[in-house]
């Protein structure tokens, strides 16, 4: 499904993505796991392809296209949802009116019937019962003031919606408490079977007791220094990254 | 013909001044119209076209406009096709129709107006000398000579007057509507006085819209709001491109009266709109509200003008500009807080949005002030839309140009919520969203 192949990425022509493969296939959930700083989030906007990020080298292909030379939205409608380390909020655009607007987008792509507020309120709100959502947040404007775990659930919300080929969640578990990283683990379960996949971004491993990935890698420095299975998420628990990353002579 | 700013004026004015001698040949306007028409001629040749620099006019370029050629218009073909087009749901029972200048009963329906709503033209109205003084001095002290212009050529308009102590429920619609031509630009110069009695609350929602291009409307409107009363007010301009179109708004505050004013600009070749607000008596409240969303060559000007008369009144002002393409907007307001205006509140706020590098705006906010107890505030943005955002939307499978437009009416939401009659409202977000999109497909 999605197949990285020596990528090298970075911002203002700073390289901080510095040489990464990695071959996700369908029905897989795959964990990143790093220190701060090690460019997991700019890997996941490269692969959403947030304009201020530029790739340097390398391929990406996704269910056989050149990821790279579609722009964001055509990526979206192609199948591949980001998850957000920090949702941003966009005051004055309704929250569902937005919702509707992607929903309808991706079934306008696929030639499918667009629905009316109406009718697409019924799948809203059976969504926001998934994700544990009070109906008021549809009337609010998108992420505005919503609290850091509100935030989250939204991005859940959205991807719940939008039924995405690949997810990238980037940190979706970090603020959240106890009940909220239930839903969101039940949210992630749900979206997977074998036509989906997930790559989860996080620094937990309490995310990974409610969600199994198939494989955890770990990235440091902009490279993938280790893959293993779930085990390597409790030695990184317990251990830390150190041990990971050769000390320089 | 002058080639360059400097050398405006005499000869632009003799274009008004023979224009003006054959009006008063073949209109044969009666008294105390044509008193009236003199004297604001006068007026005219006093004030003259406004120079490069003139204050009243820092940003409106009016060399084209003055130095064309205009006829007054004659044959009005405004039916009532056309004025169904512009009824909003709701107003269809309670709809003024000022046409190429004139007030049309036939084309009118005041039938859900209840009858504490006096509608009659101009023409009748100034039987009253009351009517006929206050037009009188209005004339006399004429600061703007495109207003003066008006005032040397009317003789007709509109009057309305609301009793005391009435609450009208529908909204009253004036909708000017001009002809054009397409032989010749025309001129009309369509006037509105409107008096509010005390206690009296009425919505009034204004439209300018065109049959054809080429035209200039040049209107002057004035509401006078006695003790206590409230005006709604909603003014939407939506001349097509082709078109000049030009207000002055006078607007007279008594005593805790509140005047609530949101104007919506689509813009045109030139539109420009004066707002002369007197805070007369203490407690009124002024609250004034803009958008503008422009594109292609488009024009949109606003000049404010606040005087600050009594003590413990407020006012509040929040201008938003969206410019796109090659547009251009501009707002020049001045909040004037006379002597004895102690304890004046007073808020100024214009947020411009850039939607291209090519597009234009100007905001000169400005506030005198000659009282010491105030508390005054204005300030001005300018910005583009969040590339953040943008993306977040894009993420989400929106296209850019979906994206943009979504980002754009976010922005002007703020105003378009203060619209107090819906429909209204929902017809103007239609439009300015169809026309974001058309713009950014
Ligand atoms: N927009 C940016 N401007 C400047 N530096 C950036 C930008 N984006 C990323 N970087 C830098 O690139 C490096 C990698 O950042 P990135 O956000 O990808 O790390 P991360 O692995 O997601 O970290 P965290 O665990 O803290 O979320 C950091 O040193 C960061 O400062
Ligand atoms: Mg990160």
């Amino acid at each position: 499904m999605l197949e990285i192949k020596d990528l090298h990425a970075g911002f203002e022509g700073t390289e901080i993505v510095k040489g990464i493969s990695l071959t996700v296939n369908k029905g897989e959930i795959h964990a990143i796991m790093g220190p701060n700083g090690s460019g997991k989030s700019t890997l996941s906007k490269i692969l959403a392809g947030h304009p201020s990020y530029e790739a340097m080298g390398g391929t990406v292909t996704f269910m056989g296209k050149d990821l790279l030379e579609l722009s964001p939205d055509q990526r979206a409608l192609e199948g591949i949802f980001l998850g957000f380390q920090y949702p941003v909020e966009v005051p004055g655009v309704n929250n569902a009116e937005f919702l509707r607007m992607a929903y309808n987008a991706k079934m306008a792509r696929q030639g499918k019937e667009e629905l009316d507020p109406l009718d697409f309120d019924d799948i809203l709100d059976e969504k926001m019962k998934l994700v544990g959502m009070d109906p008021k947040y549809k009337d609010r404007s998108l992420n505005e003031g919503f609290s850091g775990g509100e935030k989250k659930k939204n991005e859940i919300l959205q991807m719940a919606v939008l039924q995405p080929k690949l997810a990238i969640l980037d940190e979706t578990d970090s603020g959240l408490d106890i009940d909220a990283l239930r839903v969101v683990a039940n949210g992630v379960n749900k979206l997977v079977n074998q036509d989906n996949a997930i790559i989860l971004i996080t620094h937990y491993q309490r995310l990974l007791e409610y969600v199994k990935p198939h494989y955890v890698h770990v990235l440091s420095k902009g490279k993938i220094v280790k893959s293993g299975d779930k085990s390597l998420a409790l030695d990184l628990e317990a251990q830390g990254y150190d041990w990971l990353t050769p000390i320089p002579k | 013909m002058p080639t360059t700013l400097t050398d405006t004026p005499s000869g632009a004015e003799s274009l008004i001044l023979d224009l003006h001698g054959k009006y008063l040949e073949e209109a044969r306007p009666p008294e105390p119209f044509k008193g009236l028409n003199l004297a604001s001629v006068r007026r005219f040749e006093t004030l003259k076209f406004p120079h490069p620099k003139h204050d009243l006019f820092s940003f409106v370029n009016a060399k084209e406009l003055a130095w064309t050629r205009f006829q007054l218009q004659r044959d009005s073909r405004i039916g009532k096709d056309i004025v169904r087009d512009h009824v909003y749901p709701g107003c269809e029972k309670s709809v003024l129709v000022v046409a190429d200048g004139t007030f049309r009963p036939d084309l009118s329906d005041r039938s859900a107006l209840p009858s504490q709503v006096k509608v009659s033209s101009l023409r009748e109205a100034v039987a009253d000398p009351a009517i006929a003084r206050y037009l009188a001095e209005t004339i006399e002290s004429e600061n703007d000579v495109f207003a003066a212009i008006n005032g040397a050529f009317f003789s007709d308009g509109l009057y309305l007057e609301v009793e005391p102590a009435a609450l009208v429920e529908a909204p009253a619609l004036i909708l000017y509507i001009s002809s054009g031509s397409a032989s010749h630009p025309t001129m009309t110069v369509p006037r509105v006085l409107a008096k509010v009695g005390r206690h009296s609350e009425v919505k009034i929602v204004v439209k300018y819209a065109g049959a054809g291009g080429n035209y200039f409307v040049n209107s002057t409107q004035d509401f006078i709001l006695e003790e206590n009363s409230k005006v709604l007010y909603t003014h939407i301009q939506a001349d097509p491109f082709e078109s000049w179109s030009f207000a002055k708004d006078r607007v007279h505050l008594n005593r805790y009266s509140r005047f609530h004013g949101v104007n919506v600009y689509s813009g045109c070749k030139l539109a420009r709109r004066h707002h002369e607000v007197h805070l007369e008596d203490s407690g009124a409240e002024l609250k004034l509200d803009g958008v503008s969303v422009l594109t292609g060559r488009e024009q949109a000007h606003n000049l404010v003008r606040v005087h600050h008369e009594a003590p413990q009144c407020a006012s509040a002002q929040h201008f938003k500009n969206i410019v796109n393409e090659s547009s251009r907007s501009s707002f020049d307001g001045s909040v004037i807080v006379n002597k004895g205006a102690q304890l004046t509140n007073s808020d100024q706020l214009i947020n411009n949005l850039m939607l291209s590098d090519d597009a234009h705006a100007d905001s000169k906010p400005n506030l005198m002030i000659y009282a010491d107890d105030v508390k005054c505030t204005h300030g001005s943005t300018v910005g583009q839309l969040d590339e953040e955002q943008l993306f977040y939307l894009n993420s989400r499978g929106l296209s850019q140009g979906m994206a943009k437009s979504l980002l754009t009416r976010s922005f002007a939401e703020s105003i378009l919520g203060e619209i107090q009659v819906p429909a209204v409202a929902s017809d103007l977000r239609g439009i300015l969203s169809k026309k974001l999109e058309a713009d950014h497909a």
